[in-house]
Formats: C-alpha cells, sequence, structure tokens
C-alpha cells in the first residue's frame, strides 16, 4: 500500500501543500502499519507550538518516547485487528453504513478508477481504508498518479466525497479508543487536520 | 479575481494553521517510504524481527 503515494514532492507545490501532503503521508503510515523503531524514534524528536496541532505532536512525541515499538504493535492489533475484530474499523463503508463493502466503497471504486489509482499488489484491504485515503489523499496532492498534481477543486470533491462524511469521526473513535496509547495523540492529530481540511476546502 | 480573493484565503489560513507543523515531520514522511522497501530492520530493534516473511503473515492476518 505504501509504494503508491511516493513522497517526491515536485518544487512548484506551495508549502502548505507540502506540510498537506507529509501530515496526511504520515497519517496514512501509521493507520496502515504500526510505527517501526525507527518511526518511533523519529516522533520522539517532534516538536510542535501552541497551536492545536502543533500541542497534538507534542504529545505524539512525549508518548513515542515512552513506548517500544513492541508495545505499539500490541496497541495497533488491538486498536485494528484484534481477535475477531480490532477495537475500531476504520473502513469508509462501515462507518457511512454499518456493514463493510457498502455502496459507499462501490463509489470510492469508481472515483479511484477515474483517478487511474489501484491498490498496491498484494493489499486484500478495501481501498476505504481510512490510511489508504490519506495515502491517496497525498498522492494527489504531490501529483505522485498519473496526471500530475490534482487540483484543488480535484482534492475538494475527493474529500468532501470519501473523506469528510466520516473520517474525523474515526480519527475521534482512535482518539478515546480504550487501547489507544500512541495512537490517541495520533487520532488527535488527524481529527484536527480534518477540521482544516473541511475550513480550507470550504473557503476555495 | 473573485476566485483569486478566495485561494489567497484558503492559503492564508492553511500556513497559520501550518505553524504547528514541524518541519521533522517532513524528513520523517519521506522517510517512511524507504523504510517500507526494506526487508529487515535495524538490529537494535526488539522483539520480534519484522523480515519480509512476518510481514506477509502479519498483512495475512488482516481482513
Amino acid at each position: 500500500m505504501s509504494a503508491n503515494a511516493s513522497m517526491q514532492c515536485p518544487k512548484s507545490l506551495m508549502d502548505e501543500d507540502v506540510w498537506r501532503a507529509q501530515l496526511y503521508q504520515l497519517l496514512g503510515q501509521l493507520l496502515t502499519d504500526p510505527p517501526t523503531a525507527e518511526l518511533l524514534t523519529g516522533l520522539a524528536s517532534l516538536e510542535g507550538d501552541d497551536t492545536e496541532i502543533g500541542r497534538a505532536t507534542k504529545t505524539l512525541a512525549a508518548v513515542a518516547g515512552k513506548v517500544s515499538a513492541e508495545d505499539v504493535e500490541r496497541e495497533y492489533n488491538a486498536l485494528f485487528i484484534g481477535l475477531g475484530r480490532g477495537e475500531v474499523l476504520p473502513y469508509g463503508s462501515y462507518y457511512l453504513t454499518g456493514f463493510l463493502n457498502e455502496k459507499p466503497l462501490a463509489a470510492l471504486r469508481q472515483t479511484l478508477g477515474s483517478l487511474g489509482i489501484a491498490r498496491a499488489e498484494g493489499v486484500a484491504e478495501p481501498e476505504d481504508h481510512a490510511g489508504f485515503l490519506c495515502q491517496v489523499m497525498a498522492g494527489l496532492i504531490t501529483g505522485s498518479f498519473q496526471g500530475g498534481p490534482a487540483s484543488v477543486a480535484q482534492q475538494k470533491a475527493f474529500f468532501e466525497a470519501h473523506m469528510a462524511p466520516w473520517m474525523k469521526l474515526v480519527f475521534s473513535d482512535i482518539e478515546r479508543a480504550e487501547s489507544a496509547v500512541l495512537y490517541a495523540p495520533i487520532g488527535t492529530l488527524g481529527r484536527h487536520l480534518m477540521d482544516v481540511e473541511a475550513d480550507a476546502f470550504r473557503m476555495e | 479575481m473573485d476566485r483569486q480573493v478566495k485561494a489567497e484565503g484558503r492559503r492564508s489560513f492553511l500556513k497559520l494553521a501550518a505553524t504547528g507543523v514541524p518541519a521533522a515531520v517532513a524528513a520523517m514522511a519521506a522517510g517512511t517510504q524507504a523504510v517500507a522497501g526494506v526487508s529487515v530492520e535495524t538490529e537494535q530493534a526488539l522483539g520480534l524481527r519484522k523480515t519480509e516473511h512476518v510481514k506477509k503473515y502479519l498483512d495475512s492476518a488482516r481482513f
């Protein structure tokens, strides 16, 4: 899944698009797989200012410095995999209809098809996984899919159709999940990003 | 013209929100790609070594 959104940011990208893409990419990575020890060390070194996103980043750094990769893998499994099912099922179809693989997934597949995006080989998960969508958004911003960077109007259409209706909710569910330790501030960070994105797209 | 004004508004809004995103996120997000392609992790990693084999197993355990 991670191979489909390479982070080669063309120089023509605006700064604010670069950080958006990078934050989406990071969230996509963390939702798709638990962080490696290396990534965890990187997370622990993060700093933040006094904005909402900055404060969530500081909390994330503090927690990342206290847990081992092994702990986080266990946490990830309890959260998203579990015995039978994890605490959170981060799929759009599930959030919107109560069932997996329902109409919202079909609608998303249609959009992805028109954008020329497919799951990386060997990925069995449905495309409406929150982490996959974060990676798609990162790719749309940086233009790692065919056709170059998507226009803000295209990004807005994708965000509003496939992410806005449920992704803020999934991030707050992750934030408040019983097994969430490192993933609590990750949920906070994602929730704030969804707010910022929704407000910013409204200005377009 | 109107569109231009709107786009400016969005950009400045995003810039303001972005002050909270440290440059380190940038470095890391770039790093995650490299990590994904490496089959065996660093020596000091504790616990289960995430070799390609283990990774496949974990993947297969998902639904």
